[in-house]
């Protein structure tokens, strides 16, 4: 009997790309904290953003004149996507060494390999002759047992990575956003304009991420503009 | 469905980013050719921080700035690795110079040197990329996996897996996997690629087949006799990797010059910070000091013309090249070609077309059968099958309009022949065609002794080629590998520009002679196998620098261990293309003389280029310095020395244009 899975399900993604997605979705809830299932360049950008209302919130505190806060953006802004870029940069140059070495592992250690195949494959539920099967048909191919290996065995995502060009561009582009709409919160409202505008850029950042994380929005929220308050009212009382 | 992402591409490339597995689309896109895109970047930087210099300096220097940091970074760390290595060169001095320009104020021309360096290097790295994906293609046609026999089962498994004495299957249309010993079946093999040979070899039980050949017709068993990593393809893998290491690194005109340029600048230098204020009685420190001299020295030896004298000349030539439908990867390849004298020539698809022609269809013994009736026969039932035979002798019926026939109880004898019963006028006659093996068993007795004499003969005349059995009649259909039109004009230049010619092929030795006769060619070498092919270049390019031409995966290691290998891009196999530095994109190697003569001049020009180059050093910007000359001539000579020597590699541009014939 065909069983009839509702479209939605799938979401107009074919089935490979609805597990790949899936998968993706586990291994980024769990992973680390800037690995939200925010796309990485978003998730920079809005970073980005925040940083730069800040430290531009905190130098106005200090009373720094607008020339000195415009060229403090400026280098900031060169500083956070230059090593955006190259973190992500540093990541892809780890993430090649380990595609080495495995590759090396799958061409002089057959043996193993195949036992390390049996055993994932065994804890997936397959057992006796069909793991025997599924094992022959991956060890088959060098090629797709390499992918195999990368995303079964060491959790690795394929095509996943966005350059790191487009990271940094990314980040200038939430920093110069900031930087200009906290110069425009200046120009407005002298007093109160810089102020209110970070606590608002760094309230909207925390917004999206937790919505788009489908986390409780207001929790974020409270706590990234207490976390600000704090930072910021530190400074002020011992200037 | 979406094609699965091939590991072999991103490894071979040298874990090029444009291709990384984890990058997604849109992320290799970003990496595709970096290194120029922020060479071209800088360049336009570079425009605007000159325009601006005029009217506002800080806005200047922050462009400035941008291009120090972009093209700037990467040639320090690069200085840095060859001083590591002690290597003091041209990048070395050009780098010193650019950072040190900042020190004397002027920064422009140092970004100027970097923009430029940076420019010739990444469009060279570029296309020296497409050279990495030798071994690729090669390993695109070597099955991974194949069909073992086991306990009446077939199962797929690697081809990495498979031990010596197990049992493989290859059916019709596949390629041979593992080198092995055929135990069931009969078929041909196409081993043109592998071998040169033009003429599908059949196969029976007990014959050897080597991995890589396509199986042609019917299913064959093979016990395989050698593992994967010792197979007849990847021996060739393995031959090319070492025939590559092995190649004797084209070093650029430049780098050769550099090598004993940049010391010596550099240690002028040093001499003149010390000399100098003793010499001419000045502080060492200070704006008309020693080591501001010496600074405004080092600087100017290394100026624009220097930079851009190789690689206007090599562009220009490449594009001039390129305008004849001529690729080649990098413009060092000019170096290498115009110290060659030998050229070395593979025969079947470089010098001959590579497909099998009919040419003559003949009765063996007196008969009053025409040939027009045997070809009829002959083309009615070779169109039933798929073989470069069978193909020639249809394209010969077409063209000598010769009726087909109905046949009847056509069948097909794989590895031998086909057989059937033609229907002429009303009249049934059994009819086969096929090897002489074949029809020999098909034959009357009264014809078979005649019939072995003949062939014993026939053999020694390097007629044997396929035989029509009508009856009790014997026809003989001669094949040959035509002779391309160009090759006879193409040999007679070459030997006109004092070039050794050698014909390198792994078919047999009286189809080469043929061959080579015809052309001219007086020294041949025939049935070559790859290494073999590889061994004879290496020999003759250890003596003088050495051209090989070829087209086939088996002259592959021969093209990478050539000191200039050329291949040709529509016929020649991608592994070829790969492993050459020349590709002749349209297959016409009759401008392969001009691209000779082109590589020699271009060599010529860039000579003189640097003379011109080194002659404004020389004679004017270090008179200047030393307080000989006013300053504004030396700035005047410098740059209309740059401009010069611009103009001076566009000729090359302009020879692509006219000297279009040999």
């Amino acid at each position: 009997m065909t069983h009839q899975t509702p479209p939605e399900h799938f979401q107009g993604k074919s089935v490979t790309e609805h597990l790949r997605d899936a998968r993706r979705k586990g291994a980024t809830a769990s992973g680390e904290i800037h690995g939200e299932d925010l796309p990485s360049h978003l998730n920079e950008s809005l970073s980005a953003c925040s940083y730069m209302a800040l430290a531009l919130l905190l130098l106005w505190l200090m009373g720094l004149s607008e020339k000195a806060l415009a060229l403090f953006a400026l280098g900031f802004l060169i500083w956070m996507a230059g090593s955006t870029a190259l973190r992500a940069w540093a990541k892809m140059e780890r993430l090649h060494r380990l595609i080495e070495e495995e590759r090396w592992e799958i061409e002089h250690h057959r043996a193993q390999e195949r036992e390390e195949l049996s055993e994932l494959y065994a804890a997936k539920g397959f057992s006796g002759k069909l793991l025997e099967e599924v094992v022959d048909v991956l060890m088959a191919d060098d090629n797709r047992l390499l992918k195999v290996m990368l995303e079964e065995e060491l959790g690795l995502s394929l095509e996943r990575e966005p350059h790191p060009l487009k990271l940094a561009f990314s980040t200038a582009l939430g920093g110069v956003v900031a930087a200009l709409l906290l110069f425009l919160g200046a120009k407005l409202w002298p007093a109160a304009g810089v102020p209110l505008v970070a606590l608002l850029l760094i309230a909207g950042s925390a917004l999206f991420t937790a919505r788009w994380d489908k986390r409780r929005s207001l929790n974020a929220l409270i706590w990234h503009l207490a976390l600000a308050l704090f930072a910021t009212a530190s400074v002020y009382f011992l200037l | 469905m979406k094609t699965p992402y091939v590991f072999d591409e991103f490894f071979a490339s040298g874990r090029e980013e444009s291709i990384s597995p984890f990058f997604t689309q849109q992320g290799r896109r970003w990496g595709k050719n970096l290194a120029l895109k922020s060479a071209l970047l800088s360049a336009l930087l570079l425009a605007c921080a000159f325009a601006l210099s005029f009217v506002n300096s800080a806005a200047s220097n922050l462009l400035l700035i941008a291009v120090y940091f972009l093209v700037g970074t990467p040639a320090l760390i690069d200085a840095i690795e060859d001083v590591r290595n002690l290597e003091i060169n041209i990048d070395v001095l050009m780098t010193l110079a650019a950072l040190l320009s900042v020190l004397i104020g002027s920064a422009l021309e140092g970004a100027l040197l970097l923009v430029l360096f940076e420019l010739s290097a990444s469009m060279e790295n570029m296309v020296m990329l497409k050279t990495k994906s030798a071994v690729l293609s090669l390993q695109r046609m070597t099955p991974k996996t194949a069909l073992v026999v086991a306990d009446g089962l077939i199962h797929e498994r690697a081809t990495s897996d498979i031990a010596i004495g197990e049992l493989i299957l290859v059916q019709a249309g596949e390629l041979v996997p593992l080198d092995g010993t055929v135990v069931s079946g009969s078929s041909e093999l196409n081993l043109v690629h592998l071998t040169g040979e033009s003429q599908p070899q059949p196969k029976h039980p007990g014959d050897e087949v080597p991995a890589g050949a396509r199986n042609m017709q019917g299913a064959l068993t093979i016990k395989v006799t050698r593992i994967s990593s010792d197979s007849t393809l990847n021996r060739i893998v393995h031959l090319i990797t070492q025939a590559q290491s092995a190649k004797p690194k084209v070093e650029r005109f430049l780098d050769r010059f550099g090598k004993w340029y940049a010391p010596i600048i550099i240690l002028l230098a040093l001499a003149f910070a010390f000399i100098l204020p003793t010499l001419l009685s000045i502080p060492y420190l200070g704006k008309e000091g020693g080591v501001y001299r010496a600074l405004a020295f080092l600087i100017a030896a290394s100026p624009c013309a220097l930079i851009i004298a190789t690689p206007t000349a090599y562009l220009s030539a490449l594009s001039s090249c390129a305008k004849r439908g001529i690729l080649l990867k990098g413009g060092s390849i000019l170096d290498a070609i115009a110290g060659c004298s030998i050229v070395a020539l593979d025969k079947t698809g470089t010098l001959t077309t590579g497909t099998l022609t009919c040419s003559q269809v003949a009765p063996l013994f007196k008969t009053t059968y025409s040939p027009a009736h045997a070809l009829s026969i002959a083309a009615s039932l070779e169109r039933q099958a798929v073989h470069p035979i069978g193909d020639a002798i249809v394209r010969f019926a077409q063209a000598q309009k010769a009726p087909l026939c109905p046949i009847e109880d056509f069948k097909a004898v794989p590895g031998f022949g086909l057989q059937g019963t033609a229907l002429i006028d009303g009249q049934k006659m059994s009819a086969f065609i096929g090897h002489p093996d074949y029809i020999e068993e098909k034959l009357p007795p009264h014809l078979l002794k005649s019939f072995t004499a003949w062939r014993a003969e026939a053999t020694y005349k390097d007629q044997l080629s396929a035989i029509l059995l009508i009856d009790d009649v014997l026809f003989l259909f001669t094949f040959e590998d035509e002779i391309r039109p160009e090759s006879a004009p193409l040999i007679s230049a070459l030997i006109s520009q004092h070039y050794d010619i050698v014909l390198l092929t792994g078919d047999h030795s009286l189809h080469a002679q043929r061959v080579g006769s015809a052309l001219g060619i007086e020294k041949i070498y025939s049935n070559l196998r790859p290494e073999d092919k590889l061994n004879k270049v290496s020999e003759l390019a250890e003596e003088r620098g050495l051209i090989m031409v070829g087209d086939g995966v088996n002259d592959a290691p021969a093209l990478a261990r050539a000191s200039v290998g050329i291949s040709m891009g529509k016929i020649g196999s991608a592994t070829a293309v790969d492993a050459s530095d020349v590709v002749f994109l349209h297959d016409d190697l009759s401008s392969l003389p001009w691209l000779l003569s082109h590589a020699k001049k271009t060599m010529r020009i860039l000579r003189e280029n640097l003379t011109l180059a080194l002659g404004v050093i020389l004679f004017a910007t270090t008179p200047a310095l030393l307080g000989l000359v006013p300053l504004w001539a030396a700035v005047l000579l410098h740059e209309g020395g740059t401009v010069l020597v611009g103009l001076s590699s566009l000729r090359l541009l302009r020879m692509g244009k006219t000297t279009r014939q040999i």
